[in-house]
């Protein structure tokens, strides 16, 4: 074998290059890390935001969007009185009638903005035990409680939307009097309001949805039972889990895009690699050669040229992966739903470790081909 | 014997006409002996030496080198045959420019399994004898054309090889220097008593060598010349 030292002095021969394969390498890892952890956020959010304990009654025809759904309101008490296994929280049973809107509001300064807000009565807290009040209190009408990351889903500030400040709702004034976390849901980026008031300011007869916990999942069946033999209600139930599973399906696309965008950059970034190591290359076919004269066998030589990129690609990981620890980790980005977070675990980081494996060994193999292709003697003449 | 080519031949397809530059060729040289090869330029001196160190393989014909059937091997046991038994030096010495003195001439030892202890003593000892003990951690481009050619000796050597096969060692040097080599590549063979065959086109190089062949028409005519 030949030395360490000898990729790396090879490497040291051009700067340039070397800033070229690092820093194309950098990019194309942290793209890379940054699309995975954006699938992984989006993906983590929505599961979370599922309990298989829960099933949602929708309007039939509307399985695909609460905000779009339509049910009798009357649903939620016959629903209550008549599925059993309901689960049954200091004698009250964990049924929870609610309006789920979109709609602008805005905020004490002014600033407008699409909020997701839901109409809820204090039976939410029941279906969604994850829900903690983190501050204030539970709204009464013309009140709400703002979801810890609500800021972010609005593009305000962090400091907004404290208590005792106030937002308008189609000229509807409500003051915040509560803060709430529900770590890792979407619910933590909602307004949520008395559901008297929404149904005011959204100008309707019915309500979205009807939320059953129930003491166990397997249960479900008495929920299914319970729609399609109530045909004057006209619902449909469906596991909360599925639910968010159909929404993460109808995020795909959106996915798609971005790993189409992330292969066509690294496409572009391999060939501009492959492309500047064939020049690179082109002036150590007598080398090449003359190493085989020694007596250094074509693998040995083309394992050395393999080290030389990959240990440039490698460091363009690590690049990538301080930036993004740095730069990514943490980050709450928000959706049409929600807000999810980027993490940089370790699923990313060991993706981004590969993807810069495979960089280095894709861009270096052409051109390592070319460079040990020629007969000896004619390399040898070179 | 160290050589015994017979009835050797190398034949090149350049487009759809062929260059023979050796026929039928037949030369034996004897273990420690010094040939220089003269003739022409482009008389297939520098392909005959490929021949000899098993840089490439003859069209026909058989070629046994210190022993071993080398046209029959394949390029796998060719390569590996090469470390052991050549040391090769060319016109423009090819020493990897990015590896001092030392680490250049280290390269063949890497393949011989030797311990580092081991490598430093003989890489040491290879670069007393060429005169640049002082030199192991000078870069190629540190180095003058003469010295550059010393190390390129030491590397030819330093695995200990029984044959050495220079194309031109002294074709890009001055005068002084090439002096230098050619005594060099005399105690070589006299002290160490390596076979040598040197390509070259001075006259005043091939006669430090036992004895000079000219190659003309894919053919070796002997010419006796002294030293
Ligand atoms: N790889 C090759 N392909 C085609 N022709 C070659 C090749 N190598 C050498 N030749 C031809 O063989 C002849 C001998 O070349 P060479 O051995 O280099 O001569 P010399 O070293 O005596 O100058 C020349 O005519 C040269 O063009
Ligand atoms: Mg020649």
């Amino acid at each position: 074998m030949l030395p360490l030292s000898y990729a790396i002095r090879n490497l040291l021969r051009s700067k340039s290059r070397l800033a070229q394969t690092v820093g194309g390498s950098a990019l194309v890892v942290l793209l890379v890390m940054a699309a995975v952890a954006i699938n992984q956020g989006m993906s983590r959010v929505l599961s979370a935001s599922g309990s298989p304990n829960n099933v949602i009654l929708l309007g039939t025809g509307s399985e695909e969007s609460v905000q779009r759904s339509e049910v009798s309101e009357n649903t939620t008490g016959i629903a209550s009185a008549s599925i059993p296994g309901i689960q049954e929280i200091l004698g009250v049973r964990a049924v929870s009638g609610e309006i789920h809107f979109m709609n602008y509001i805005s905020s004490d300064d002014g600033s407008r903005a699409q909020a997701l807000i839901r109409g809820v009565s204090p039976a939410i807290l029941h279906v969604h035990p994850e829900v903690r009040l983190t501050q204030g209190r539970f709204p009464a009408a013309g009140e709400v409680m703002v979801g810890r990351l609500a800021w972010r889903n609005l593009g305000l500030k962090q400091d907004r939307l404290k208590i005792g400040t106030s937002i308008t709702l189609n000229d509807q004034t409500l003051r915040v009097v509560g803060r709430f976390a529900a770590p890792g849901t979407v619910m933590e980026s909602e307004i949520w309001a008395a559901i008297g008031d929404i149904r005011v300011v959204a100008q309707r007869e019915t309500i979205s949805c009807v939320v059953i916990r129930l003491e166990d999942p397997e249960d479900f069946s008495e929920v299914d039972l319970f729609a399609k033999q109530r045909l004057d209600l006209e619902l449909s139930a469906l596991r909360e889990s599925d639910y968010y599973g159909r929404l993460s399906e109808f995020f795909s696309p959106l996915r798609a895009m971005i790993w189409i965008t992330v292969s066509l950059i690294a496409l572009g970034a391999v060939f501009g690699g492959i492309h500047t190591l064939y020049a690179a290359f082109a002036s150590r076919v007598r080398e090449m050669g003359t190493l085989q004269a020694i007596g250094f066998g074509r693998t040995t030589l083309l394992l050395s040229l393999l080290q030389e990129s990959t240990l440039a690609c490698l460091t363009g990981t690590l690049l990538a992966s301080t930036l993004a620890m740095l730069l990514l980790d943490g980050l709450t980005v928000p959706f049409s739903i929600g807000t999810f977070s980027i993490e940089i675990n370790s699923t990313v980081a060991l993706i981004g470790i590969l993807s810069g494996l495979l960089l280095g060994i894709i861009g270096v193999i052409p051109p390592a081909i070319r460079c040990l292709k020629p007969a000896l003697p004619t390399a040898l003449r070179s | 014997m160290m050589i015994q080519c017979q009835q050797v031949s190398k034949s090149y397809y350049k487009g759809s006409t062929v260059v023979t530059p050796l026929q039928a060729l037949d030369l034996e040289v004897p273990k420690g002996e010094f040939l220089a090869l003269m003739g022409p330029s482009g008389s297939g001196k520098t392909t005959l030496l490929n021949l000899l160190s098993g840089i490439d393989s003859p069209t026909s014909g058989s070629l046994i080198i210190a022993g071993a059937n080398i046209s029959t091997l394949k390029q796998r046991e060719l390569t590996a045959w090469r470390a052991k038994h050549v040391g090769y030096i060319f016109q423009l010495y090819h020493l990897v420019p990015v590896l001092t003195a030392f680490e250049n001439v280290e390269l063949p030892l890497l393949l011989s399994g030797l311990s580092k202890a081991e490598r430093r003593e003989r890489v040491h000892t290879a670069l007393k004898l060429v005169g640049l003990a002082d030199r192991h951690d000078h870069t190629p481009a540190e180095l003058s054309g003469g010295q550059e050619q010393r190390v390129a000796i030491a590397r030819a050597i330093v695995a200990d090889p029984p044959l050495l096969v220079a194309d031109e060692p002294t074709g890009d040097l001055d005068r002084d220097s090439a002096t230098r080599i050619l005594e060099l590549l005399r105690e070589l063979g006299t002290e160490q008593s390596k076979t040598i065959v040197m390509v070259t086109h001075d006259a005043r190089a091939a006669a430090a060598a036992d004895r000079t062949l000219h190659l003309e028409k894919g053919q070796l005519l002997e010419n006796l010349q002294t030293t």
